[in-house]
């Protein structure tokens, strides 16, 4: 049984909960607890853009909330994973996180560096494992064949995860996908961002990145991409229809969070355990290829 | 990022000492223009003219103000491979958070970012909390959301965050 603080992030928990929803429904099945703190906040990546030790006092203050309670902390968010991460590191140095530690004590807040950050797919694919993932699979999702979209700050930056994957040759989220029953594939574009960062300042050098990504999955017919994070979710999915407009062109491929995928081969309802009927793209092609 | 005439007037020798001053865009001392982090980057990819490698160039000629000023730094994807692919380990990302700072600073900074910090002082994340995402989160069965943002306030004030403005 491993026991996490869950770090839901700014986004998941506002505007795709079904990404929160399935991520709790496996986690319960798997073994994995998952402990709510409501004092988090925001990550503080993007405060970084405008203030680095902003960004940085602000994941210093969530990783000082985890270890009061004795916990690592799970997230859901590929950014929040890598720059909690990051700071994780960075703040091995004493000079740095003395420096800190003497504004976190402001809000009555320390850290000492034993608090640690992993993304939910590494939390599975390591605490849980691919033989156990085998055996929970209820339902047969082989006649699926999927794209996986790592989202950059699943791995990077490199030095913060210990080896684990290997950020320009990434695997585990393919065996996460295999270990489901389903068939994922390789492609040209599989290590291009979403731009996911660069919409809110342009919106078309982002819906560049997108089509340069679905104008190759078009090619290769598959059933879903798969993501694991709601930032990636967001731009491939909620920008899918905006992107094929502007370029002329149509696109029709489902995007699915890794836990509602993994969801979907453990037997659970699509819908109330699973949140389908919150994607914006219909399911039913998806669901019509897995057999009870 | 024009291909004006640059008028040596214009240039601030000291620019590349103001950024390298920064611990995380120290390494640029050590970068040798090979490009790498150009040919990695996504952005440059899709949109050509933003070029990671041209900007290390501006930096070091010392067009301060063509650099603080420009959209482009604001377009990075964050996506890292710059950092990735670097012979010589400049995290090109790292220079480009310091220079968005500097920026900021000067009241370049875009709006979107501005009121997001704004918002995380209020709620604690990025987006108020909405009435309809409560009823959601009810129906789903999924715990209530805090939605407070006064010990985040108090951190982001000792930064001086809090005192950005945007470039309207
Ligand atoms: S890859 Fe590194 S050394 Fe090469 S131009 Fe970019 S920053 Fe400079
Ligand atoms: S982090 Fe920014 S500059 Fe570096 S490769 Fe990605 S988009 Fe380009």
């Amino acid at each position: 049984m491993s026991k996490y603080a869950l770090f839901l992030g700014c986004t998941t928990p506002i505007k795709v909960p079904q990404y929160e929803l399935s991520a709790r429904w496996v986690s319960k099945r798997l073994g994995i607890e998952l402990v709510d703190i409501e004092d988090f906040v925001c990550c503080g990546f993007n405060q970084g853009n405008l203030s680095i030790e902003g960004g940085l006092l602000l994941a210093a203050m969530n990783l000082a909330f985890a270890e009061a309670q004795d916990l690592d902390i799970v997230t859901l968010c590929a950014a929040c994973n890598g720059f909690l991460a990051e700071t994780v590191a960075e703040l091995k140095d004493e000079a740095t996180r003395d420096r800190i530690n003497k504004k976190l004590s402001l809000i009555d807040l320390e850290y000492n560096g034993r608090t640690k950050v992993k993304h939910i797919s590494r939390v599975i694919y390591e605490d849980v494992g691919l033989d156990r993932i085998e055996k929970a699979v209820k339902r047969d999702l082989s006649k699926l064949r999927v794209a996986p979209h790592y989202g950059c700050h699943y791995l990077k930056p490199k030095s913060a995860f210990e080896g684990f994957d290997e950020p320009d040759n990434p695997k585990t989220l393919h065996h996460l996908i295999s270990a489901t029953g389903a068939a994922p594939i390789q492609y040209e574009t599989l290590l291009h961002c979403c731009g996911g960062k660069t919409f809110p300042v342009s919106p078309d050098i982002a819906h560049l990145l997108i089509e340069k990504k679905l104008n190759n999955l078009q090619t290769m017919g598959i059933d879903a991409m798969i993501v694991q994070c709601q930032t990636c979710y967001l731009m491939y999915e909620g920008q899918q229809q905006k992107v094929a407009e502007k370029f002329n062109t149509q696109y029709k491929i489902p995007v699915l969070l890794y836990p509602q995928l993994l969801g979907l081969a453990m037997g659970g309802d699509p819908a109330t355990d699973l949140g389908f009927d919150l994607n914006t793209m219909p399911l039913d092609k998806v669901l019509a290829k897995v057999e009870e | 990022m024009s291909n004006k005439i640059i008028r040596t007037a214009e240039l601030d020798p000291n620019f590349k000492f103001e950024v390298t001053a920064h611990e995380s865009a120290r390494d640029l001392n050590y970068c040798f223009a090979c490009g790498s982090c150009s040919a990695g980057c996504p952005i440059h990819e899709v949109f050509p003219d933003y070029n990671p490698r041209k900007l290390a160039k501006m930096i070091k000629l010392g067009l301060r103000k063509e650099v603080l000023s420009s959209d482009y730094i604001w377009y990075c994807a964050t996506c890292r491979t710059c950092e990735q692919r670097c012979p010589q380990k400049v995290s090109f990302f790292n220079v480009l958070n310091v220079l968005k700072n500097i920026a900021a600073k000067e009241g370049y900074a875009p709006t979107a970012w501005v009121e997001q910090t704004k918002q995380v002082m209020q709620t604690g994340i990025v987006f108020p909390i909405e009435e309809t995402c409560v009823k959601k989160r009810e129906q789903l069965s999924l715990p209530s959301l805090k939605g407070e943002g006064k010990k985040a306030k108090k951190l982001i004030e000792t930064t001086g965050l809090d005192e950005i403005e945007s470039r309207g």
